[in-house]
């Protein structure tokens, strides 16, 4: 049987030893694979819509970037229980002018990457969807940290909200566990900062095919890997690490936000870097 | 053809295993694991961490010998080594990356415990940096931050 290929793209070199993990566990369990590690999403799509690899390990706007390139012709068939149901958060400072959206009028909103589905896109969606366009209604202080990485590296939002808190923004857009993290560890003085709102539900990353890939391989692939299970110690170390409990089989319902944000936004017609 | 009288250095090496290299230098041997890792949980010290450990060993023995030389009491002596790559995103194989993942920046920190006085430490310093080979050679291939500390 030869390898499966799957592409992932690094964000950050302590990734690969995820990948190591996984390699191993499906080599143990009858189903080689080879990984393939990418730069960026451009070039990982690019390489899935040309067969140079079998599955990607896509971002939000990869698997949209895919469809679009394969004109639907992918499928989404893994991701993790943590991909599912995220929310994207507008923080302001507490207890400031800002109490609802409409107040952002004229002012300076902090966001990450220009790619990032979570601390961009969505959003920025958002505020567009509330008739507040980037640009015209308000400024966007954008801090765009490895694009081409779709926010995958969190220090884009990070630096957005310390742009909030050097008082140089109004408010500034993260994802929901960035929030949690950050105010458990004390990066965000809860005292200090608050939720203005809170984005629709949306679905992160997920295992993309093509719709010609092999169903037998595809099923064999997906046995292996929803048998991953957390109360193996080894896997556990890989599920804490890439933030999991559990695989989940892919789905459609939450890139709806997303691809609404980017085509109000008018992100496709833009350049990508 | 060699100088006369020049000494030559040999080890022998034989990768025993994937992930293991077994090294044989005269009458001892030691492991040595893989080129780099990113995993806090790897099993062997790297060649990376191999080659840091030697520069901070050269140093730190180095220190201690040249004190001793001079009758200089020193108690203690500590280094830290870090070191950064160029891009050890090209180690992994990454498409799209670009560059070398050579040595860009080494740091090393020393921390030397004794009541000498300073000046009697820092003449010990110059005469470790100048007569160290590894030292001298990082020195010339890539930015190498020495500093030292005196702990009373």
């Amino acid at each position: 049987m030869r390898p499966v290929l799957v592409g992932a793209v690094l964000y950050d070199p302590k990734v690969s030893v995820i990948w190591d993990i996984i390699r191993e566990f499906f080599e143990a369990n009858g189903c080689p694979i080879d990984v393939v590690f990418y730069t960026n999403y451009e070039m990982q799509v690019d390489a899935l819509l040309q067969g140079h690899i079998d599955i990607a390990w896509n971002s939000p706007l990869a698997w949209l970037e895919a469809q679009r390139g394969s004109k639907g012709a992918c499928r989404a068939i893994a991701m993790r229980d943590t991909d599912r149901d995220r929310v994207s958060h507008l923080v302001v400072r507490a207890g400031g002018p800002v109490r609802r959206l409409e107040d952002l009028r004229g002012c300076n909103v902090a966001v990450g990457a220009k790619d990032s589905p979570q601390g961009t896109l969505i959003p920025l969606g958002m505020l567009a969807r509330h008739g507040l366009l980037p640009g015209k209604d308000f400024q966007v202080r954008r801090f765009d940290v490895l694009v081409g990485k779709h926010g995958d590296h969190v220090g884009g939002e990070l630096d957005a909200f310390r742009c909030l808190d050097q008082g140089e923004a109004d408010a500034c857009a993260m994802l929901d566990l960035n929030w949690d993290s950050w105010c458990k560890d004390g990066t965000i003085p809860l005292r200090k900062y608050e939720v203005l709102a809170t984005s629709e539900k949306f679905d992160h990353c997920v295992f993309t095919v093509r719709n010609d890939f092999s169903p037998a391989l595809e099923k064999q692939w997906l046995d292996v890997l929803f048998s991953m299970s957390y109360d193996n110690p080894e896997h556990q170390r890989m599920m804490d690490m890439e933030g999991l409990k559990e695989w989940k089989p892919g789905r459609l319902s939450g890139f709806g936000p997303l691809q609404e944000a980017a085509e109000k936004l008018g992100f496709w017609e833009q350049p990508r870097r | 053809m060699e100088p006369a009288g020049e000494f030559v250095w040999d080890v022998r090496v034989a990768a025993t295993a994937t992930n293991v290299a077994h090294v044989f230098v005269r009458k001892h041997q030691f492991d040595v694991g893989v080129p780099l890792s990113f995993d806090r949980e790897e099993e062997r010290a790297t060649a990376l961490e191999t080659a840091l450990g030697a520069l901070g060993a050269e140093i730190v023995v180095g220190l201690r010998r040249v004190a001793r030389k001079h009758r200089l009491v020193v108690d203690d002596v500590e280094a830290t080594v870090q070191a950064r790559l160029r891009n050890a995103l090209v180690y992994l194989g990454v498409i799209g990356e670009e560059g070398d993942p050579g040595i860009r920046q080494v740091r090393i920190r020393v921390y030397v415990t004794t009541a000498a006085p300073a000046a009697a430490v820092e003449r010990v310093w110059q005469e470790v940096l100048a007569t160290s080979p590894l030292i001298c050679t990082f020195r010339h291939a890539v930015d190498l931050e020495l500093t030292y500390k005196i702990i009373l």
